[in-house]
């Protein structure tokens, strides 16, 4: 079992490495079931449950579903609102990110930084995708068996650990072919770079 | 083009194809077709025995040390479970949305080898850059198919797959940036080409 160190509150953490996430600490609410019985009202079961699906830009409509009636995008959301409604200090989200297109996953990043700065939320993001979690998550946290690092969201060294993003690879060709460029994070910064190399030469 | 079989109105050829999908689509009601046919279907939460595994394949992908691991994770397993179904007698595979979990040398690993056995695979995911794996792709959204086609034709599509929310995949928005700039005249699927053309 590895111990969450003391991390810094209402902030959002990248949590990355081939481990199982589990918690007896009554603080935390682990988020990796995304499925619930019967309808998003007897899930959410809570006075304040359209306020809070409002939270996640969903409507009231969708109280009366079922989750075969719902894409998985709201299911997410929902269960996003059913967080929000545990008042646990700390969320931990499992593979959030899976099953959702780009579009979603910004949206989504939007959401997770609104619940860190304006609802005081300490959130971890587990992941296998660092490219999910590069923008939002203030530190990178590497877990193996017997180890736990943390990374400053802007240190390059965790991507000897993890599965590289294709930008990063991309970098590595150029850099195999003697090219001179930084690591960059956006692929937009990245075309500039390449541009201004080719203009050098 | 030869085709292989229909699920829920998604007619299946005879070459390898990733169905990209938004969160609208339920894949899983796919997987309960596949099951008529005589075909190996992988999901994320199935049980494999790593003893049924040969030595020489947990070597080739890198996963001996998994044998002797005494606490496996999901991520393991899921491993294990891919692994002990690769020498599978049948001629098509389809993972629903699970190779999204794995790194990319494991990922390509497992394409590859299939490839040379000749086997047919069905990639169920909402990952587009899993759309260069393999040929052909069809783009599902809302139960419908909005268009299937060879993967340099459907990636050529920036509009529609930008209005069901994908971006491209990196390799070819960055190529796409280039041809704006007049670097590279063409669209490119891997990092090698484009890195070799570009400081030929």
């Amino acid at each position: 079992m590895q111990i969450i160190p003391k991390l810094e509150k209402s902030n959002i953490y990248g949590l990355m490495g081939n481990i199982d996430i589990n918690t007896n600490n009554n603080n935390y609410f682990i988020i990796d079931d995304y499925k619930f019985k019967d309808t998003a009202q007897e899930y959410l079961n809570n006075p304040k449950a359209i306020a809070a699906l409002k939270m996640v830009l969903l409507n009231e409509d969708c109280l009366t579903k079922k989750v075969n009636e719902l894409s998985l995008s709201e299911i997410k959301r929902i269960i996003l609102a059913k967080t929000l409604l545990s008042n646990k200090e700390y969320l931990i989200f499992n593979y959030f990110e899976k099953d959702l297109t780009n579009k979603e996953k910004e949206e989504f990043k939007r959401l997770f930084k609104r619940l860190a700065t304006d609802y005081n939320k300490t959130i971890l993001i587990f992941t296998n995708d660092i490219t999910f979690i590069w923008e939002i998550a203030s530190y990178l946290i590497y877990v193996e068996e017997n180890s736990i690092n943390i990374y400053n969201k802007n240190d390059f060294n965790i991507l000897n650990y993890i599965t590289k993003p294709n930008i990063i690879e991309f970098i590595d060709l150029m850099h195999t072919k003697g090219l001179d460029i930084a690591y960059y994070k956006n692929p937009a910064d990245l075309l500039k770079a390449i541009y201004r190399l080719k203009e050098k030469k | 083009m030869e085709k292989l079989f229909q699920i829920n109105n998604k007619d299946f050829n005879k070459v390898s194809t990733t169905v990209l999908y938004t969160s609208s689509y339920n894949y899983l009601d796919d997987a309960k077709e596949f099951i008529h046919h005589n075909i190996v279907v992988i999901t994320k939460d199935q049980n494999a025995n790593i003893n049924n595994i040969p030595e020489y394949l947990l070597k080739s992908f890198n996963c001996l040390e998994l044998l002797n691991k005494p606490n496996l994770t999901r991520i393991d397993n899921l491993k294990i479970t891919i692994l002990d179904n690769l020498n599978n007698k049948s001629d098509v595979y389809v993972f629903l949305n699970v190779l999204t979990y794995l790194d990319n040398e494991f990922k390509k690993r497992v394409i590859n080898y299939l490839k040379e056995q000749n086997k047919i695979i069905i990639n169920y995911t909402e990952d587009i850059e899993e759309a260069l794996l393999l040929n052909y792709i069809i783009v599902i959204h809302d139960n419908k198919i909005i268009m299937e086609g060879y993967k340099e034709d459907i990636l050529k599509e920036e509009k529609i797959l930008k209005k069901l929310g994908f971006n491209l995949p990196f390799i070819v928005e960055l190529s796409n940036g280039l041809k704006y700039y007049g670097l590279v005249n063409k669209l490119y699927y891997d990092n090698e080409s484009l890195v070799s053309d570009l400081w030929n």
